[in-house]
């Protein structure tokens, strides 16, 4: 019977409706004000090529959080992309520099073995119903060993832009005749945002991730294959993840094994300032997209005000508290 | 089988820590028989380098564990406490006797960040102690400005801290593990509070039903930060014995040995679902673990399979416990 | 009303140690509403579960639009046309109410989902039903009456012919009921049979053509709705031999001083300006059926859940309780219905359990006295009679009787002077049962006030000394011993203003 009153009270402030769209805007505003602080506290941010890094910074980002968006969507989370990204990328170079095989290899090579670790979250948190933290951590262990081993412990540097196997990076930088850098990037990952917005609210299996994250008894009451779906929320991941590490490696110099701890949190950051709740259920690719500008933006602005990397660290921290803060009251609201 | 387990004496100690032990002595034959340097005085000092900084993060984490929580953040914790106060002993030229308690107390500090998040406001443990991880990496890396510390030899001015880890017997080379000794104690300790206080009492039984704890007029909130805190506390002191063995400590690391100490702990035989904990089979656990390290290296393998097998373990021994208490229900 | 769509004849289905239908014979004619009803425990849910596939039958025949039929499980149920509105809601809170209404036969086009179709479908289905709510509204915000109603439109868009609604109105507002009657009628003049189960004697007159009335897993009789009285339903329902001897008179003095006093407790719809007394070594029964905020009133006195108003004393003085610890201080100990998920931490030993309320009166120093432990655990085995091979078996070996006798001891060392007892003996069987309710009459009778919230009528009537009725969130009843019968609970308990 509690949970009836629980219910009834919630439905009175409408918890399951207003939240997101409000969410977005205040988002939005964040965004602005970001920028506009930077602007104002530092004269070098104002030019073209910040804009730039701040796309730089988002594509991988960008990935790596849409594919946990559907993981947290579900209820669970996936803490191996961080690491996992690192991994695709450095083997996907590994077999362009090494094996001299061509960058189109490298890039299904990576996506390949995203999709492995996708499989072998989606065996461990819906087959075999280990919880979600623990068994992705563990592919997050995985993940940094096999990255160094296969590459033998070297740094992977894939093709730079210009050279004959260059053209991928620029999917994501394209330098004009001019010498203008355009991020083009910005497309991919508009297309990313487009089709899995669709799949997520348009398809059966998104409809079914949804439902599992809200009621996942229900959902299987309903006569739907709730392990199917479930893990198909980790193949998206892993598969993202493979996405991301070919943008990480086609923006950056190098991908350094054993690198990418840390860089899941990025991502879940953007995931929750977006909107999603870490209780499943709910989440919005579009939010998660705005999200993760936050944190790229917070990226390429700091160092401008004289705060390094390590501030980053903290700051990611901080808002990653209060990202979930603001979830959790949000749902424990009218209990 | 069911005669030896129904022995006294394997009663007493656990079954599932006997064969743990045995695990343990297993490793190291196979270890000695393939590289015989394991079984100089010497290999093995420094296979336990690694056990002592890793056995303290690996206690510390069993009592969170224990409340159905984890924490994430130890690892960066350690580090950061040992770049805060290394860098008031180096820089600051603060008392090492006050250098080592602050070590301590930034621990703590992060326990009371993770527990009071945990505990009174409800957020999950595993994101909240990510993100304190983050902060751990940044204070730390900020305090120094992004510079490694190196903490004194034993030779030098203030090097009388290395205790915690090695005694070399004046004149001679021979060299004492105190560190061991300095961690039985400690675990000791641990096992006392868990199983003989309140405290132990309350977070065993949180982390098996929280909400019966609290209809029984327990204040179920100070006992479960309480864990996080003496979690924290134990990663300021494997501060102290890192430095010991390794002296130089690099801002933004740590996060590995996160995975090493929460392996330790469940190959023991605690509960990731809460409840179920066992200070002994951490402290077998936590052996293995370094053994595994100390092997992996010798054997020739890249340090980097230790991540592979690490990862493994833990799937394993996290599987095998759902299991049982599926079977159990 | 229409030709029988549904006969159901002579099911009989048997749990270890329960005999929960014992041929069981039920009949449905198309156009009708046919109540079912009958005391908790009763086997209205059992037989509803047989009929849809959830239970397997032991034997018995059910008969559906002239064929026997043997469901699988819900689902197939649901394809034949017999579907549940259940109780408790199954909806997806976080998709909108098409979402909900389609899900797992989602109307495509192509590879994506039609949602505007969909909501079109849903639209249609409400206005069929003559109801207005917005199919694109998200389900969680819906109040629990609308989103029973989406539950209805759910079953209709299954093109059911039988309807099952399993207390539909236990948890809606008045207009609610009336809308939701309305709808019903409305399902009744298309010729669809309806199975209706409920407590609300009231509504059996406003809304039923027939009454079935169960008891003890039984057939009583069937009755028309329309000739028959409010008395007719009661004396069917609780017309049993009573065979455990029923207390003749309180055992408690008429000037036992008031221990415990609770004045206009409000928390929820379910706990509405309740007020009693509970007198020193009295055992108070709460009678009532399903959802009457019993259970509500005794988590509000122990602090569990947050009161909004009300005053409650102590042996004349008055508390502030405001969570379990207050209660504690001030003697109270609550036994709860779910042993297991409020009880006991049943991974924990049968000493750890028993001193967990009152573990610091167990230490030496820093360190628990385990000797102590030990002692005051085999003390209460013993006075318990607990079988338990030492203090140091875990608490999820022990059978239910067992366990309870461990949370009863938790209190005890506790020294709690006031008890709740929430459903005692559920889950317990019947050796048990007599063994808790000595436990119970010894506690008493040493000087322990004792409130005992029980859905069991004849446990009622053997232990009570005085019996408070409540019926949805308000006290309907009290009466004593003395004046107490089968009867007049139950007018008591079905009363509704």
């Amino acid at each position: 019977m509690g949970t009836n009153n629980n219910k009834t009270n919630a439905a009175k402030r409408g918890i399951f409706t207003s939240a997101g769209a409000t969410q977005k805007i205040v988002v939005i505003l964040v965004i602005v004000a970001l920028a506009v602080f930077f602007s104002v506290m530092s004269k070098p941010f104002r030019q073209y090529a910040t804009l730039v890094s701040i796309f730089d910074y988002s594509y991988y980002i960008s990935f790596m959080a849409i594919g946990v968006t559907f993981a947290l969507i579900t209820g669970g989370v996936d803490l191996s992309i961080g690491t996992g990204m690192i991994t695709c990328g450095l083997v996907g170079g590994y077999v362009i520099a090494h094996k001299a095989m061509p960058v189109g290899v490298g890039i299904l090579v990576a996506l390949v073995i995203g999709l492995l670790f996708g499989l072998i979250n989606a065996m461990t948190v819906a087959v075999m119903e280990l919880p979600p933290f623990i068994a992705t951590l563990c592919s997050m262990m995985l993940a940094r060993g096999i990255g160094s081993i296969l590459t033998g412990a070297l740094s992977v540097t894939w093709p730079p832009a210009g050279s004959e196997q260059g053209w991928v990076r620029s999917f994501f930088k394209y330098k004009t005749e001019g010498g203008l850098l355009i991020p083009v990037g910005f497309l991919l990952v508009i297309i990313a945002v487009i089709v899995m917005s669709l799949i997520l609210n348009h398809t059966r299996p998104g409809r079914y991730i949804i439902a599992i994250g809200s009621n996942k008894e229900a959902t299987r009451l309903s006569g739907i294959k709730v392990r199917k779906y479930q893990g198909l929320a980790y193949l998206i991941c892993g598969l993202f993840t493979g996405i991301a590490g070919i943008a990480y490696s086609c923006t950056f110099q190098a991908v350094a094994p054993g690198s990418g701890a840390g860089l899941e949190l990025d991502a879940i950051a953007g995931a929750i300032i977006g909107g999603t709740s870490m209780n499943g259920g709910y989440g919005t690719i579009t939010g998660t997209l705005l999200g993760v500008y936050v944190m790229s933006l917070l990226k390429t602005g700091l160092p401008y005000i004289g705060l390094q990397s390590n501030w980053q660290q903290i700051v990611t921290g901080i808002i990653l508290i209060i990202a979930v803060l603001v979830d959790v009251l949000k749902n424990t609201k009218g209990k | 089988m069911e005669r030896i387990k129904s022995n006294a004496f394997v009663k007493k100690i656990g079954f599932n820590r006997l064969v743990l032990f045995l695990v343990l002595l297993l490793m190291y034959t196979i270890f000695a028989i393939l590289e015989p340097t394991f079984l100089s005085y010497n290999r093995i000092l420094s296979a336990l380098n690694y056990a002592y900084f890793l056995g303290f993060l690996s206690l510390g984490v069993t009592f969170v564990i224990a409340t159905g929580g984890i924490d994430f953040s130890i690892g960066p914790v350690m580090f950061c406490a040992a770049l805060i106060s290394g860098q008031m002993l180096t820089k600051m030229n603060v008392p090492m006797v006050i250098c080592l308690i602050s070590a301590v107390l930034v621990g703590s500090a992060f326990g009371v960040i993770n527990g009071y998040l945990v505990a009174f406001w409800k957020m999950p443990s595993f994101i909240t102690s990510m993100a304190s991880m983050m902060l751990a990496r940044g204070i730390g890396s900020v305090f120094t400005k992004t510079q490694s510390i190196s903490w004194p030899q034993s030779s030098q001015e203030n090097g009388w801290f290395r205790i915690f880890v090695k005694y070399t017997i004046p004149g001679t080379t021979m060299a004492l593990p105190t560190g061991l000794v300095f961690l039985l104690i400690i675990a000791i300790i641990c096992a006392i509070i868990l199983n003989k206080t309140r405290i132990g009492r309350y977070i065993l039984c949180l982390g098996s039903n929280k909400e019966a704890v609290r209809l029984s007029g327990v204040n179920v909130k100070k006992w479960e930060m309480l864990a996080y805190i003496i979690c924290g506390t134990l990663a300021g002191i494997a501060a102290i014995v890192f430095v010991g063995a390794y002296s130089t400590v690099q801002p933004g690391l740590g996060d590995t040995y996160n995975n090493d100490a929460i392996a330790g702990c469940v190959m023991g035989g605690t509960s990731m679902s809460g409840g179920v904990a066992s200070i002994g089979g951490t402290f077998i656990g936590v052996m293995i673990i370094s053994l595994l390290q100390e092997g992996i290296l010798a054997m020739g393998f890249q340090k980097d399979w230790q991540y592979v097998i690490t990862g493994l373990v833990v799937l394993f021994a996290v599987y095998a416990d759902v299991r049982s208490r599926a079977r159990k229900n | 009303m229409g030709e029988v769509i549904l006969t159901m004849k002579g099911i009989d289905k048997t749990f270890p140690g329960v005999h929960a239908l014992d041929h069981v014979d039920f009949e449905l004619k198309k156009g009708e509403v046919h109540a079912l009803m009958g005391e908790n425990g009763a086997g209205k849910s059992t037989l509803m579960k047989v009929l849809t596939g959830i239970y397997k039958k032991d034997s018995g025949s059910i008969i559906y639009e002239g064929k026997e039929v043997e469901f699988g499980n819900p689902r197939e149920a649901q394809s034949a046309g017999i579907v549940i509105v259940h109780q408790e809601l199954n909806m997806m809170n976080h998709l909108t109410v098409a979402q909900n209404i389609f899900i797992g036969r989602e109307i495509m086009s192509g590879k994506l989902i039609n949602d505007a179709q969909m909501n079109r479908k849903a639209k249609e289905l409400f206005d069929l039903l003559n109801i207005e709510i917005d199919p694109t509204e998200k389900m969680g915000n819906l109040t629990v009456g609308k989103q029973q109603m989406c539950e209805i439109a759910k079953a209709i868009s299954h093109e059911a012919k039988v309807i099952v609604f399993d207390e539909p109105t236990a948890a809606l507002t008045e207009s609610e009921i009336e809308e939701l009657f309305k709808i019903i009628r409305d399902l009744r003049a298309k010729d669809m049979g309806i199975i209706y189960i409920s407590h609300r004697m009231d509504e059996i007159k406003l809304i039923t053509d027939r009454v079935t009335v169960m008891r003890d897993g039984a057939y009583v009789t069937t009755l028309i709705s329309e000739s028959c009285t409010k008395d007719d339903i009661v004396h069917a329902m609780v017309g049993r031999v009573i065979y455990e001897e029923p207390k003749v008179k309180s055992n408690v003095p008429k000037d036992a001083p008031v221990v415990l006093k609770v004045e206009h407790l409000k928390a929820g719809r379910l706990v509405n300006d309740v007020s009693f007394e509970l007198k020193k070594g009295e055992i108070l029964g709460f009678a009532g059926l399903m959802g009457a905020g019993r259970t509500e009133t005794a988590r509000a006195i122990f602090g569990a859940d947050t009161k909004e108003s009300g005053d409650i004393y102590v042996n004349g003085e008055l508390v502030e309780i405001k969570s379990p610890q207050d209660a504690v201080k001030s003697g109270i100990g609550y036994l709860s219905e779910d042993r297991k998920r409020y009880g006991l931490a049943v991974q924990k030993t049968v000493a750890e359990n028993s001193t967990l309320a009152a573990l610091e009166r167990y230490m030496k120093g820093l360190f628990i006295d385990k000797r102590k432990e030990n002692e005051v655990t085999q003390q209460y085995i013993d006075s318990l009679k607990t079988k338990t091979p030492s203090t140091d078996q875990l608490v999820v070996n022990l059978s239910g009787g067992n366990q309870q006798k461990v949370v009863v001891s938790k209190w005890l060392v506790r020294n709690c002077d006031i008890l709740i007892f929430d459903e005692p003996t559920r889950g317990i069987d019947v050796g048990a049962k007599s063994e808790i309710y000595h436990l119970m009459n010894e506690l008493a009778k040493e000087g322990k006030s004792i409130i005992m919230i029980s859905s069991e009528m004849p446990e009622i009537l053997r232990m009570s000394d005085r019996i408070v009725i409540m019926c949805e969130g308000k006290k309907t009843g009290e009466m004593l011993i003395e004046e107490a019968s089968q009867e007049s609970i139950m007018h008591a308990a079905t009363l509704r203003d």
